[in-house]
């Protein structure tokens, strides 16, 4: 998979060149909106991540560019988060956006919802080690022994699962389980997780949530 | 009003000019009236006399050849070249004629008492004539006088009388924009007294105009305005200070630890430690630029929100869903008592309904319950947030909802809300038209959201 960023910042641009090639992309960089759209002409890309304020040619300038001739996602990052400018961006053919600042984990996100083609495939059994959950059973077990779990709490699991190995950020999982979209600085992700916790892993030697300080929490199998 | 002048003392002093010359004008028409009036009634008096006399002396006399043999007698008489006298008999034959003026006999109806006329000439002539009996033979009397004097004497009349109209009228021009100036002296001075306040003299007042009515009421208008700047600059500027310092602290803990840390080198769990209490300074900032953008979006006056109607009990069902956790944990029972539709932005609601009732679970005391409830009055829709625990001091209250006001102004709670959640609250009240209030006392603290109701929009 190959993403092209084009980001006049250097640091921002040096930062996702390493945190996208550490999450297994090619990741080719443009500091500027004319030779990202040099790139573009000249190979072919899974993925463009454009940011709007761009020396030369700006990100929309180079957007109407791509879109005259190909398809590729397009994700655009922007420090003006004003409604008009998110509605120019999506007019014009963007297939999301990022408002800066924005943590890795969400961008990351982003970036695997583009790149998976056609519609997410629905799981409906989930295993990881000893622990199952059947969505259409709602039924949850951890080795062998079934767990009772509230909705909000069988919902969270579900998502945990269903990102296996994806580091959350808590205020994703605010919207996805909640549908609260704006940063709240209370600490309800904590106390779902510590919830959780306590019925999935408290009672059993291996544990599988685990806390990504200061940026989430991911499900998966650690050594 | 185009044709106005522009500065209001030359206003006043051309109206003044402009009522004067109306004045004057009229008291001057009516005396030139009243003078033309009598002079003309004495120079008919004097024709009238002239023929009695005439009248008089023909019957004391022989006969008209006698008077006519002495035709200087009668002009002696006349005086000068103004008077003019005719003696017709019956047949139209003019017996004496005294015409300096040499003017065509006039023809006259018969008049056997004495009448008057305006005569048929170029010049202005008075004509009087009467008939009478002398003897065997009738005679017409007739006496005349030319005008063109008393024309003379009236037109200088008028001259000097528009002259004295022009010059009275510029006088009071004159005098009526020195008394305008003098009279305007105050509103001078209000401009001046108000042109010197600026921005590092808002606290002055303009109270010296209390003698003048008409400016007390401006005055007041003015220092009422000047509360207004002079309270919201200070919010602003306090707001630029505090905002300035909440800045500085996440930043300077940024600094700080990070310098520190790169003076030797550390293990990577130290490194660990840095990168993490680095993260939760740089969220808190990021937080504090979304809500500050929040609240200059929603400041913006223009701002537009999405209004739809929503069921009440199901946005509070979704938020204490979200705080069951937080509540329990705390031995807090969150109640919901909601009901009704509300004509709101949803999104916002949930926002502002979401940091209050934040706010509640944070300062109730564990053990004790958090209320939700509504009530519809016929105006309005509120929302009340209520929750036990220590009052709030009642100094606190009016300035609860400014931005980064705090309580407590040692600022390291555990989980601080950044000081702007209440502020927030309050901006998304002022957009949709409502407005939030706080009461506190022993037995708890309620917050209250009010909706205005527009007709048909709400139904409970």
């Amino acid at each position: 998979m190959r993403i092209l960023v084009v980001e006049d910042e250097a640091k921002t641009a040096d930062y996702l060149h390493k945190a996208l090639s550490e999450s297994g992309y090619g990741v080719e960089i443009a500091l500027n909106g004319l030779d990202g759209q040099h790139l573009v002409q000249e190979s072919e890309y899974d993925l463009i991540i454009l940011d709007v304020m761009l020396p030369g040619l700006d990100g929309w300038q180079l957007l109407q560019i791509i879109r005259r001739k190909w398809q590729t996602p397009v994700l655009f990052l922007t420090a003006r988060d004003a409604i008009d400018d998110r509605v120019k961006g999506l007019e014009l053919g963007a297939d999301d956006y990022l408002v800066k600042p924005f943590s890795y984990a969400e961008l990351l996100a982003r970036v695997r919802t583009l790149l998976r083609r056609g519609p997410p495939r629905e799981v409906e059994q989930f295993q990881v080690a000893d622990l199952s959950l059947d969505l259409l059973r709602r039924k949850v077990t951890r080795n062998g022994q079934r767990l009772t779990l509230t909705n909000k709490e069988f919902a969270l699991l579900h998502l945990l699962l269903n990102r296996e190995g994806e580091v959350l950020s808590r205020s994703l999982i605010a919207s996805q389980i909640w549908q609260m979209n704006f940063d709240s600085d209370t600490n309800v992700v904590d106390v779902a997780i510590r919830r959780l916790r306590a019925k999935v892993d408290d009672p059993f030697q291996l544990k599988l949530i685990h806390t990504v300080r200061g940026i989430g929490y991911l499900l998966e199998v650690q050594s | 009003m185009k044709l106005m002048p522009r500065a209001l003392s030359l206003r006043l002093a051309a109206m003044f000019a402009l009522v004067s010359v109306l004045l004057m004008g009229a008291i001057g028409f009516y005396l030139y009236q009243s003078l033309q009036r009598e002079i003309a009634w004495r120079d008919d008096q004097a024709l009238l006399g002239r023929l009695q006399r005439m009248q008089a002396l023909i019957s004391d006399s022989d006969s008209i050849e006698a008077l006519r043999g002495r035709p200087k007698l009668y002009e002696n008489m006349l005086g000068n070249r103004d008077n003019l006298l005719w003696i017709v008999d019956g047949a139209g034959k003019v017996l004496i004629e005294i015409n300096p003026a040499h003017l065509p006999l006039p023809s006259l109806q018969a008049a056997p008492v004495a009448q008057l006329s305006d005569g048929q000439y170029a010049e202005p002539v008075r004509l009087a004539w009467l008939d009478v009996v002398n003897g065997d033979r009738s005679l017409t009397l007739i006496a005349a006088k030319l005008l063109s004097e008393r024309e003379q004497m009236l037109g200088a009349y008028r001259l000097k009388l528009w002259l004295a109209l022009s010059v009275g009228a510029l006088l009071a021009f004159a005098l009526g924009g020195w008394v305008s100036q003098r009279g305007l002296r105050p509103v001078r001075q209000l401009a001046a007294r108000a042109a010197g306040i600026d921005v590092q003299h808002l606290h002055l007042r303009l109270d010296d105009f209390n003698e003048v009515s008409e400016l007390r009421v401006l005055s007041k208008a003015l220092n009422h305005m000047l509360a207004r700047l002079e309270d919201g600059f200070a919010q602003l500027s306090r707001f630029s200070e505090d905002l300035a310092h909440e800045m500085r602290t996440p930043l300077s803990n940024l600094m700080g630890h990070t310098q520190q840390t790169l003076r030797h080198g550390r293990t990577i769990d130290e490194y660990q430690n840095l990168l993490v209490s680095n993260q939760e300074e740089y969220e808190r900032l990021a937080r504090m630029i979304d809500s500050m953008l929040f609240l200059a979006r929603t400041d913006q006056s223009h701002i537009s929100i999405k209004p739809e109607q929503f069921d009440l009990h199901d946005l509070s069902a979704q938020l204490c869903d979200y705080f069951e956790g937080v509540a329990q944990e705390r031995e807090i029972q969150i109640i919901d008592h909601t009901c009704g539709e509300l004509m709101a932005d949803p999104i916002l609601v949930r926002r502002a309904m979401a940091n209050l009732l934040a706010n509640a679970l944070r300062h109730a005391t564990p053990g004790t319950e958090v209320t939700l409830a509504s009530a519809t009055w016929e105006d309005r829709l509120e929302v009340s947030v209520h929750n036990q625990g220590e009052p709030i001091a009642p100094q606190h209250l009016p300035r609860l909802f400014e931005r980064f006001y705090r309580c407590d102004p040692s600022r390291n709670q555990p989980d601080d809300s950044g000081g702007l959640g209440l502020a927030i609250v309050r901006s998304i009240m002022q957009i949709h038209g409502g407005r939030v209030s706080v009461d506190s006392a022993e037995s708890g603290t309620r917050f209250c959201l009010e909706f205005p109701l527009k007709k048909g929009s709400s139904e409970s």
